[in-house]
């Protein structure tokens, strides 16, 4: 490899994992801005607490006190089995090594988890540098950005699904089902990965033969991708045999939504009810109409993963968001900024022009200020 | 195949059927929780939308309980085992279509029971139905109109005390869903402001 080559690798490098540091610190300088600017009169220590709402309570007590037991300790229905066990568990034994808050080390393990799943994202983002950038920003300084750099699962979840799209796209079956293993242990929707690799294996067989005939002995024959599709959903089924033994019900996780008032109903109608649920005066959208729309746009995004014959993570996103909305529209923003194959997606569309591109990084970075003090400021629809 | 390379595919296909195995058997207990009555109710079956919490119970017979704000909160607390709100200014909201009350008092001896309640007013709903048992034995019936406060008078027989323990279970079978497709476990019917045990 001649001098030139080897130096436009090295500048392509560090762009790679420079530019998401300027990112992480410009994100961190935006978020920490806006908690000063929200709450001036609390001591700068409390930055990480103030950021630490609604599910990252829960998570700081499951790395702290692990799960409860029946009946709850605080004599409260809603238990925290529903909590997924991988991050709060991998935050609470870091924590247990560093002599620091739990709630301080949850963001620190996030922003360096983030980190890491933007710079793995590199391949899947085509190596396009525009969507890189995009991409970066949306996770480390965008408007969600507090959802991925705060003690939230989200990121870790990010992570897991690049990992196995990146390793789905070598064809590394068994390692793709690895990281699926360590995704089904990280969200409930995580297990829905399985199916992806069985999609992904399927493609390729069309591909490589030309043919579906002989599609089912040709995967059965391949031993690494039967192995596969029984790690792939290990995690799930580690925690399901952890409840059984903890509670006496392997589905607690499911069981225990009805505390919080999840009904299981069509997700067309949460999806409509929602779209029209109007704010009782103003022009500003609904908490009820954000989620939907949220929702809505996976969906459209969905489809320009089908479009583009990406069906291994169209199946993925498709599953991803009709199972939570068949229990209502709660969180649905944060599971939709949640998804790398439909954030990614979204950002080689935004890239394919220079004035979008530029107008895109300017509304995410000025977004993430005003959409942190609607996190410090309690918005529901952030939830 | 060379033989080395036979044996490891078979031990990946033995070792990806151990797994399946596994995951049969944690499917299978996950169909057949080892679980309490409780928790199969609450939890599983939904047949009841109130999960009794562990409560001490302790009272002392014709002692009048304040469940409002301005009442012992904390002692308060430890009669209510589940399907209850929060104290307010005005009493504590049912939550659901069943609440329960706990108190221990003592050896077996028939009691009148004194509650004070008021009618939730939501949604034009009309009067509210109240339901109420001692352990499992009906002992009277109750109708509230909405944003009316009531003092109800009930019998408990000897019979209804088991251990030394009261169990009282408020029935709402026109518990008022409080927006469109919130879950039954969220209804509202009454507000219980007091309630007072004494010998009859």
């Amino acid at each position: 490899m001649d001098a030139t080559l080897l130096q436009q690798k090295d500048r392509l490098t560090s762009f790679v994992l420079l530019l998401p540091l300027g990112f992480l610190l410009l994100g961190t300088a935006i978020r920490f801005l806006a908690f000063r600017y929200q709450v001036p009169d609390e001591p700068f220590i409390r930055y990480f607490d103030e950021l630490c709402r609604w599910d990252c309570d829960w998570y700081v007590l499951m790395a702290e006190g692990g799960y409860h037991q029946f009946p709850t300790p605080n004599r409260s229905n809603a238990a925290n089995w529903a909590f997924f066990p991988l991050y709060p568990m991998l935050v609470g034994i870091i924590a247990k090594l560093i002599p620091l808050p739990t709630v301080v080390v949850g963001s620190l393990v996030s922003l360096c988890v983030a980190y890491a799943a933007t710079v793995l994202a590199w391949p899947l983002l085509g190596r396009d540098r525009k969507a890189y950038a995009l991409y970066a920003t949306f996770i480390l300084s965008g408007p969600v950005s507090f959802y991925f750099t705060t003690f939230f699962t989200e990121v870790m979840f990010v992570l897991l699904t690049t990992m196995v799209f990146r390793t789905l796209g070598n064809k590394d079956y068994l390692a793709a089902s690895g990281f699926a293993a360590l995704l089904s242990a990280t969200r409930i929707v995580g297990v829905f990965v399985a199916i992806s690799i069985g999609m992904q294996a399927l493609v390729d067989y069309r591909r490589t033969h030309g043919t579906w005939r002989g599609v089912v002995w040709g995967i059965l024959s391949q031993h690494k991708l039967v192995l596969a599709i029984f790690v792939a959903p290990l995690g799930l089924f580690v925690y399901m045999a952890f409840l059984n033994y903890w509670v006496g019900d392997g589905l607690a996780f499911s069981h225990v939504q009805r505390a919080w008032g999840r009904q299981f109903d069509n997700p067309a109608i949460y999806l409509w009810r929602g779209l029209t649920n109007f704010p009782s005066e103003g022009f500003r959208l609904s908490p009820s109409q954000i989620l939907a729309l949220s929702a809505c746009a996976g969906l459209a995004l969905t489809g320009v993963l089908a479009w583009r014959r990406q069906w291994a993570a169209a199946i993925l996103a498709l599953l991803a968001i009709i199972v939570p909305l068949m229990a209502g529209l709660a969180s649905m923003l944060r599971f939709m900024t949640g998804m790398a194959p439909l954030t990614i997606t979204l950002m080689t569309l935004l890239a394919r022009y220079n004035w979008l591109f530029i107008l895109s990084m300017l509304v995410m970075l000025v977004g993430a200020w005003f959409t942190t003090l609607a996190w410090l400021g309690g918005n529901i629809a952030l939830v | 195949m060379p033989l080395s390379s036979r044996s490891k595919v078979v031990a990946i296909y033995a070792l990806a059927a151990l797994l399946a195995a596994a995951e049969l058997v944690v499917f299978w207990q996950a169909l057949h929780p080892n679980v309490s009555d409780n928790y199969r109710a609450y939890y599983i079956t939904r047949s009841t939308t109130c999960l009794p919490q562990p409560v001490t119970a302790d009272y002392a017979l014709g002692e009048t309980v304040d469940f409002t704000s301005a009442g012992d909160r904390d002692a308060a607390r430890e009669l209510l085992p589940c399907g209850w709100e929060s104290p307010n200014d005005d009493g504590r909201q049912s939550l659901g279509e069943t609440s329960r009350m706990r108190f221990a008092v003592g050896p077996q001896q028939d009691l009148e029971l004194e509650l004070v309640l008021k009618g939730i007013n939501l949604n034009d709903a009309g009067n509210r139905d109240i339901r109420l048992f001692a352990g499992e034995e009906p002992i009277g019936q109750a109708l509230l109109g909405p944003e009316a406060t009531e003092t109800f008078r009930f019998s408990v027989p000897a019979s209804a005390i088991k251990d030394g323990y009261l169990d009282l279970r408020l029935d709402f079978p026109n518990a008022i869903e409080t927006s469109p497709g919130i879950h039954n476990t969220y209804w509202r019917s009454v507000k219980l402001i007091s309630a007072r045990l004494s010998p009859a």
